[in-house]
């Protein structure tokens, strides 16, 4: 059924829009800004902050664009001086009430209220009145939060409560003294957060941000008595261009090493090596559950975010976590023993440092089961600030590779950064483990998209095995609510975020759905473009089994590359 | 009435045959009733200890055949503890009912069948009898727990004929027709709202009452709800039925305990009797109510934040579209109405839409509950008609305000609202009128204010309040009111700026505009209305650091100082009275203020009516005290401290008239060290003090021995010397004087311009002043004397007649005993005097024989509209003329300034009302001639003359070089002397002499304080000045 059409103008400017669309949708139809600040489409679809304020024409009214449908033949005035004065007004009791230190700000680059700002020309702050004080929460390794830089956009809140179903902040006191909190909590660090760090990404000033650990990085770098190495997530060299304000789904492997390795790492190695084990081993452990009656269904177990989430909310379910660490801390954990055996570097003298599409990653870095394995987790956020730190002008950098190794990987594992790519390495890698045939079709087309939930069964030998994969932790509750119900799985795919690890809450700011697809794109174009697409194929894999580990599972690979997990409570 | 066995009753004709019964039972138990009105503000007044000791006396007495019913509450909070006694036909309602009286009344009324008529609120009371109750029918007349006393008063048979005999668009068209309104605030057409719901197609939809009344001093919906909970259940049910509901809710604030007992019962009983619930009077309709209890958010009282809340959300308000009538609870089409919007419906749809027009206005029909609150006499809740003029409500219904004072403003629509201002107390009390006035109907609160309320209080308060219950969603309210308080707050301390008023202007609006929802769309509509109506005071605080109605604590050390145009150091000089150290009060009274005997006796006491102590009994006696400690200091210490003069500047300056204004002029200057002399027209000095106010009030000699202060220090007075006739203002200048300030009084009579004016007996009042002071021997013996006029002057001349020995004394005034602008204290004298104040009269003719005066033909005159006074406009009563004997008539409607002093071609430049025209300096066109007082005024106050007088004084020091400092400042720590008496204490009364001795001549009526009388009363004062620092 063709959707009912609505015309309306937008100073002027004739537009059609479907019924029930908003005037700022209509005002992007017909190119004019609207500035926005607590607006985030499909998600948080408040009308707080009354800055896209806009005046109808007949009626002299003010209404906010973001809020208020289209109606036909309404004249919207989008810069009228009624319209200005309004959101000057509003943008100074904002400003009024922030802790305007804009100099000292992680955010100072990418602060989407300066830039609103800048944008209605406000160079006077007409109040002087009563500012909120709150202290910062620094109790997470994760993220941190600045309560004097919150705008109450109510953007984390929405991310938190509708997207990811935690609701480990919510608005709390009334008028002026309403602050968005832990719910419950005084700290963060006491709440059900999982860090998934959702709520930074949207976040449109500084006051909720990673925790920065870049400085101590430096100075491991600088410090010529450490040997300082440096992994990359498959999902940071689709996003790292845009923190250098390249088109989403640019690939720049090749340019971020060379720029980590001008930065002075020693060796600059991949993730994505530790993901093609992570499928041995974890592929090894879903055939052993299915032929020997273990708990099934299988969850994967690479999402730290979607980890914490489990323990919290359903801590019943822990068994079903496969027992392997995710790539990164299997790195760290193959970094410190076979790496540095093979090397004659001393334990002590070894820094791991990870670059992750994920503020959870910090915190699975220091979790008591495996806080040996990586000494420090950087965001793409972060990496980009060191290269610009560096003056590098990382897009005319001359391609590199991963140094060897721990550098090599199949397309499998690059796939690991989107969601659903967990399981397609999987599948393809059990597939022919069980079945001892050649995979003819290599793509799981099922398991690929941003769809919230997607299912799938597939037959190998004669068995059907059910599979499931959710993004989005409101997606994994929809799961794990259905099993509760009496749906069965053999193996699910759980990422935290919205469109797995390239939605990742490390990523650079505003991944829209179209963002998330470009580079989901870019992140199957790798893995097509490459020869090596299935993870048991790898050779580095293949001789790191067969010089240290002996075989997926073994009694060596149990000690280094998995782990235990806990009951967390809310 | 006894509750009889009955199942559920299944059909309308059932219903109807129960209500017959209920009513033949009824007949059957005629019997003496007690109705106790036991709402939660009977309650919290003592009506339970009443309703006690009723029961007890009865039981006492042995009395039967009586029923005691517990009723909700009708409305007359005044007067709580309230009951109405019923006995066969005659019913007789009690005000102020205290255990005793309950068990007299029981005693007197129903033993002995009288009427004690001092404790009658009489039914034809304006205070109800100017209402129209159709919500508040049965409120205070009923057992609201009694569901068959309910029906026998209509109660359910809107519901019965609209399930029975109606279709659901019926319902809707006949709401629509009735055009009944929201009473929630908006005014939005109740049957297009029902329409939109009952045309949005849904499984489910929903019916909310609103009862979640957050408004500072709202109180109906309680009310309602305490005193008649089934009509609000009929009117929810009726809603349902129209709309395709078979689901409401109350959403009921949680402080009103009683009230959602009470709906409690009522649901149950109802549904019990198959009023409510499944298949409703076997019609196939089902409706059931459930109460949800908000937590006393004031947001929750938004629509959309409401239904959040009973969703179990945060009561936040949401985006509308969609409107709850398309989307609203669950998503469901729901309706949102207020317990009065609801409580009107049952009416409409048993008596038709065309009963309902009846009342009201054209476009607002029907009535509308308000809650009286403020300053007001009888406070309480009324219901009026739409469209009754709101100085009707304040003044008929609400009897006026509190201790005579004087209305300023009311503010309707609570926080949300805005003020309405003496001007406009005519307006109509409809949606569109309140709204042109930039305010709004709002739930019906209503509060009036005094003088004694600053407007940038007020706002702060209003917004304050707003600034808490924002529920932080959206930035302009929730940053917005902050920041409007703060520069409301930095107004109220001093600090204010004019650009903050602008500023202010520009918050208002933006946060008006673009604010998320009701609440913070309104939020800033007090500082808007205050700043519309009241933007001088706004000035007045930024520019003078002056607030008049001693509010803001910074501006002031104490209210009665603030209040003094003089300035006078009040609790400074009381203190020292209690301390026994008089001549040091005089020398604080002095210091700002040199006429302090005179004060003492003749002085308006603005600083008592400012006085805290009037909160918890009455104001200090405070020109008792002055009065005292002159007294004092003049007998037994040597006459009055005589201050230095600094040294001789050798300046001339002269001061045109010996009045209170001229006499302080010349006392500051000559004490700065200028020759000052004063030019008195009359042969003696003094003025009005000498030749306008009585003997009997202020004895002559006693006003020469502050003259005397004056002269000593050098001052000089030429008596009988006439500036513009003996000696002119160019001669003055010739003579070396360099300032001239002209401090006349007002000694000329306004003409009253009726038919025989000029015969024999007819006198000015002002004259006739004059010549009696001036020692003129009037005989009034056996004479019948007639006053026309209600001023000061008309009330002195009607005292000094009784003195004069005239047979009878009457005041005529074409206004209230209210209105009269003389003294409340010098009215209530000339009573006790006999003189008979005959008011709502207008003279029309004075008749004659032989050219004597011999009667005096008046007319009746009835109230009309509101003047800009706050008064109403006398309007004659056509053929309602009567004649009053009279062989002397006196006009005393006014007074007006001789300006002969121009002359010559020096000319003091005045106005169309004979005026003489100053500067903000108090300077003239001519810049060595200022001028003060009467002739700049109009007829003033002795103290207001004085400030003018200081003033000048300043003013002429800076204009001749002076540094404009003409107070000395005394070095006095500002500390408490003995303990703060916070507990009632009677105000020790002043002493006067008998009506006998009144009559036999002109010796002073106030006796005076003794000493012991006055360190007593001095013990009574608060010492505001010492706490507020």
């Amino acid at each position: 059924m063709a959707e009912e059409k609505i015309k309306l103008y937008i100073d002027n400017i004739p537009v059609e829009v479907n019924k029930g669309e908003t005037i700022l949708k209509a005002a992007e139809k017909a190119g004019k800004y609207i500035p926005t600040l607590c607006y985030l489409e499909d998600i948080n679809e408040l009308g707080a902050c009354r800055v896209c304020v806009v005046e109808l024409k007949d009626s002299d009214q003010i209404v906010a664009s973001c809020t208020t449908p289209a109606q036909e033949d309404m004249q919207v005035k989008t810069n009228s001086k009624k319209v200005r004065d309004t959101r000057k007004m509003n943008m100074e009791f904002l400003l009024s009430d922030h802790d305007v230190n804009c100099t000292s700000c992680i955010r100072n680059e990418d602060c989407e209220l300066r830039e609103v700002a800048e944008f209605m020309g406000i160079r006077d702050i007409r109040f002087t009145g009563e500012k909120n004080h709150r202290e910062v929460d620094k109790s997470t390794p994760s993220i941190m939060r600045d309560p004097d830089k919150c705008i109450l956009c109510r953007r984390c809140v929405s991310v938190c409560e509708n997207i990811q179903s935690v609701k480990a902040i919510v608005p709390d006191g009334r008028g002026f003294e309403t602050t968005v909190n832990p719910s419950f909590y005084d700290e963060l660090g006491d709440s059900p957060c999982v860090y998934c760090g959702q709520c930074s990404t949207v976040c449109p000033t500084g006051a909720i941000t990673e925790v920065e650990y870049t400085e101590e990085v430096w100075d491991a770098i600088f410090d010529t008595d450490k040997h300082v190495v440096v992994q990359t997530a498959p999902a940071v060299r689709v996003g790292l261009a845009e923190a250098f304000n390249a088109e989403p789904g640019t690939i720049v492997t090749g340019q971020m090493v060379a720029a980590l390795k001008k930065l002075g790492f020693d060796k600059v190695f991949d993730t994505n090596f530790t993901a093609d084990l992570t499928i041995m081993e974890e592929g090894t452990e879903l055939i052993e559950r299915i032929n020997n009656g273990g708990t099934l269904p299988l969850f994967t177990s690479c999402s730290p975010g979607w980890i914490k989430f489990l323990e919290h909310q359903y801590p019943e379910a822990i068994d079903h976590l496969s027992s392997c660490k995710s790539p990164q801390q299997m790195f760290g954990a193959v970094a410190k023993s076979y790496y540095a055996e093979k090397n004659n570097i001393d334990k002590e003298d070894l820094v791991v440092v990870s670059i992750m599409p994920c503020t959870a990653k910090k915190f699975e870095a220091t979790r008591d089961e495996m806080s040996e394995d990586v000494d420090y987790s950087l965001t793409t956020r972060e990496l980009g600030r060191m290269i610009k730190q560096a003056g590098l002008d990382i897009m005319n950098l001359e391609k590199e590779k991963h140094d060897e190794l721990l550098g090599v990987s199949s397309g499998a594992a690059d796939i690991f950064g989107a969601t659903g790519g967990v399981m397609e390495a999987a599948l393809r890698t059990a597939y022919e483990i069980l079945t001892g045939e050649e995979l003819k079709k290599i793509d799981f087309d099922q398991v690929r998209g941003l769809k919230g939930l997607k299912e799938a069964s597939v037959m190998i030998n004669d068995m059907e095995i059910k599979v499931a994969v959710a993004h989005g932790l409101g997606n994994a509750r929809i799961i794990l609510d259905k099993m509760k119900n009496g749906e069965e799985y053999h193996f699910v795919e759980f990422m935290a975020c919205p469109g797995g690890c390239i939605g990742g809450g490390g990523q650079p700011l505003a991944a829209s759905e179209n963002v998330l697809e470009r580079r989901m794109n870019a992140i199957y174009d790798i893995d097509r473009k490459k020869k090596l697409r299935k993870s048991h194929e790898n050779p580095y894999i293949q001789k790191i089994y067969e010089e240290y580990f002996e075989e997926p599972g073994s009694h060596k690979a149990h000690k280094l590359l998995h782990t235990t997990y806990q009951s967390r409570g809310i | 009435m006894q509750a009889m066995e009955i199942n559920r009753i299944t059909s309308y004709d059932g219903f109807k045959d129960y209500k017959n019964y209920l009513g033949n039972v009824q007949k059957e138990e005629q019997a003496t009733r007690i109705l106790v009105g036991m709402g939660t503000c009977g309650i919290a007044a003592g009506a339970e200890e009443v309703h006690k000791a009723i029961l007890d006396e009865i039981d006492k007495r042995n009395l039967k055949d009586i029923e005691i019913t517990k009723t909700g509450c009708v409305g007359l909070c005044a007067k709580e503890p309230v009951i109405e006694i019923k006995q066969g036909d005659t019913s007789v309602l009690y005000g102020d009912v205290t255990p005793d009286r309950a068990r007299e009344l029981v005693n007197e009324s129903i033993i002995e069948g009288n009427i004690i008529k001092e404790w009658e609120i009489g039914e034809d009371d304006s205070f109800f009898a100017s209402q129209t109750r159709i919500v508040l029918e049965n409120c205070g007349k009923i057992d609201p727990e009694s569901l068959e006393e309910a029906v026998i008063n209509n109660a359910y048979e809107g519901l019965a004929k609209a399930v029975s005999k109606m279709g659901q668009q019926e319902v809707i068209d006949e709401l629509k027709d009735s055009k009944l309104r929201g009473r929630g605030g908006a005014g939005f057409p109740t049957g297009i709202k029902w329409q939109f719901a009952y045309d949005n197609d849904s499984d489910k939809k929903y019916v909310i009452c609103n009862a979640d009344e957050g408004d500072p001093g709202a109180f109906m919906d309680r009310s309602v709800l305490e005193g008649d909970p089934h009509k609000l259940l009929e009117g929810m049910a009726i809603c349902g039925y129209a709309i395709g509901a078979d689901e409401g809710y109350i959403y009921c604030r949680a402080e009103y305990p009683l009230a959602i007992k009470r709906l409690k019962k009522a649901i149950n009983d109802a549904e019990e009797l198959g009023l409510l619930g499944e298949n409703i009077l076997g019609s196939g309709f089902d409706f059931n109510i459930s109460l949800r209890l908000g937590a006393g958010a004031f947001v929750c009282g938004e629509e959309t934040a409401l239904i959040a809340s009973i969703e179990g959300q945060r009561g936040e308000p949401r985006p509308k579209p969609p409107f709850p009538a398309q989307s609203g609870l669950n998503g469901k089409p729901t309706i949102i109405n207020n317990v009065e919007t609801l409580s009107n419906v049952s009416d409409i749809i048993s008596k038709g839409a065309d009963w309902f027009t009846g009342f009201g206005t054209e476009d607002s029909p029907g009535t509308k509950v308000f809650a009286l609150a403020g300053k007001i006499k009888n406070n309480g809740l009324v219901e009026i008609p739409m469209g009754t003029k709101l100085g009707e409500i304040i003044f008929d219904i609400g009897g006026g305000l509190e201790n005579n004072g004087t209305f300023k403003a009311a503010q309707t629509g609570g926080p949300s609202g805005g003020c309405i201002p003496i001007e406009y107390l005519n307006v109509p009390i409809d949606y569109e009128s309140l709204q042109e006035l930039g305010t709004i109907m709002g739930s019906g609160g209503l509060i009036v204010m005094d003088e004694q309320t600053c407007m940038i209080d007020l706002a702060k308060y209003f917004v304050d309040f707003c600034k808490d219950e924002s529920c932080g969603k959206c930035t302009p309210c929730r940053i917005g009111t902050t920041r409007m308080l703060e520069v409301l707050e930095r107004i109220s301390n001093g600090e204010g700026t004019l650009q903050d008023l602008d500023l202010l202007e520009e918050m208002g609006e933006v946060i008006q505009d673009s604010a998320f929802c009701g609440l913070g769309q309104t939020a800033p509509n007090p500082v808007m209305s205050t700043l519309r109506y009241f933007r001088e005071e706004y000035e007045e605080h930024i520019l003078d650091n002056y607030c008049e109605a001693s509010r803001c604590a910074s501006m002031f050390d104490s209210p009665c100082q603030n209040a003094c145009p003089a300035n006078v150091d009040v609790p400074l000089y009381i203190d020292f009275i209690r301390q026994g150290k008089y001549k040091q009060a005089y020398k604080v009274i002095q210091k700002e203020n040199p006429l302090a005997l005179i004060c003492g006796r003749v002085c308006y006491n603005l600083c008592e009516g400012a006085c805290n102590r009037n909160s918890i009994d009455e104001a200090l006696a405070i020109r008792e005290l002055k009065r005292f400690a002159s007294d004092y200091v003049m007998k037994n210490e040597g006459g009055f401290p005589v201050p230095e003069v600094k040294e001789e500047k050798n300046k001339k300056v002269a001061v045109v008239g010996s009045g209170p204004s001229g006499l302080t002029t010349a006392f500051y200057l000559r004490k700065k060290g200028y020759d000052v002399t004063i030019f008195e027209a009359l042969p003696v000095v003094g003025g009005m003090l000498a030749v306008g106010i009585p003997e009997y009030r202020l004895p002559k000699d006693l006003l020469n021995e502050e003259i005397t202060v004056l002269t000593t220090m050098g001052v000089e007075i030429i008596v009988d010397t006439k500036v513009g006739e003996d000696i002119t203002l160019k001669e003055l200048k010739e003579q070396g004087f360099e300032a001239l300030y002209m401090g006349v009084g007002a000694h000329q009579d306004r003409e009253l311009n009726i038919e025989g004016k000029e015969l024999d007996g007819v006198y000015s009042g002002v004259d006739i002043l004059r010549d009696i002071n001036l020692g003129k021997d009037l005989n009034m013996k056996n004479k019948k004397v007639a006053i026309v006029g209600g001023g000061n002057v008309a009330i002195d001349v009607a005292r000094n007649m009784v003195r004069l020995g005239a047979e009878e004394v009457n005041v005529v005034y074409r206004r209230t005993l209210d209105d009269m602008p003389a003294h409340r204290e010098e009215i209530e004298e000339a009573q006790y005097e006999q003189v008979k104040m005959n008011c709502l009269v207008n003279p029309v003719k004075i008749k004659g024989n032989n050219g004597q005066v011999q009667a005096i033909e008046c007319v009746e005159i009835e109230g009309g509209e509101f003047d800009t006074s706050g008064r109403r406009k006398p309007k004659e009563i056509p053929g309602s003329n009567f004649t009053m004997e009279a062989d002397v008539v006196v006009s005393a409607i006014g007074q007006n300034v001789e300006c002969n002093f121009n002359c010559q071609e020096v000319e003091v430049e005045v106005n169309d009302s004979n005026l003489i025209e100053t500067d903000e300096q108090l300077q003239t066109n001519l810049d060595w001639i200022f001028a003060g007082g009467d002739c700049v005024k109009g007829p003033s106050t002795v103290i207001e003359s004085i400030k003018d007088g200081k003033d000048a004084a300043r003013e002429i020091d800076m204009y001749l070089g002076g540094d404009g400092n003409i107070i000395t400042e005394m070095d006095i720590e500002r500390e408490l002397s003995g303990p703060i008496l916070e507990e009632e204490k009677p105000r020790v009364k002043m002493p006067t002499i008998l009506l006998s001795e009144r009559k036999r001549g002109f010796k002073e009526v106030e006796k005076g304080y003794s000493e012991d009388m006055a360190v007593e009363e001095s013990r009574r004062c608060l010492r505001c000045d010492v706490e507020i620092k």
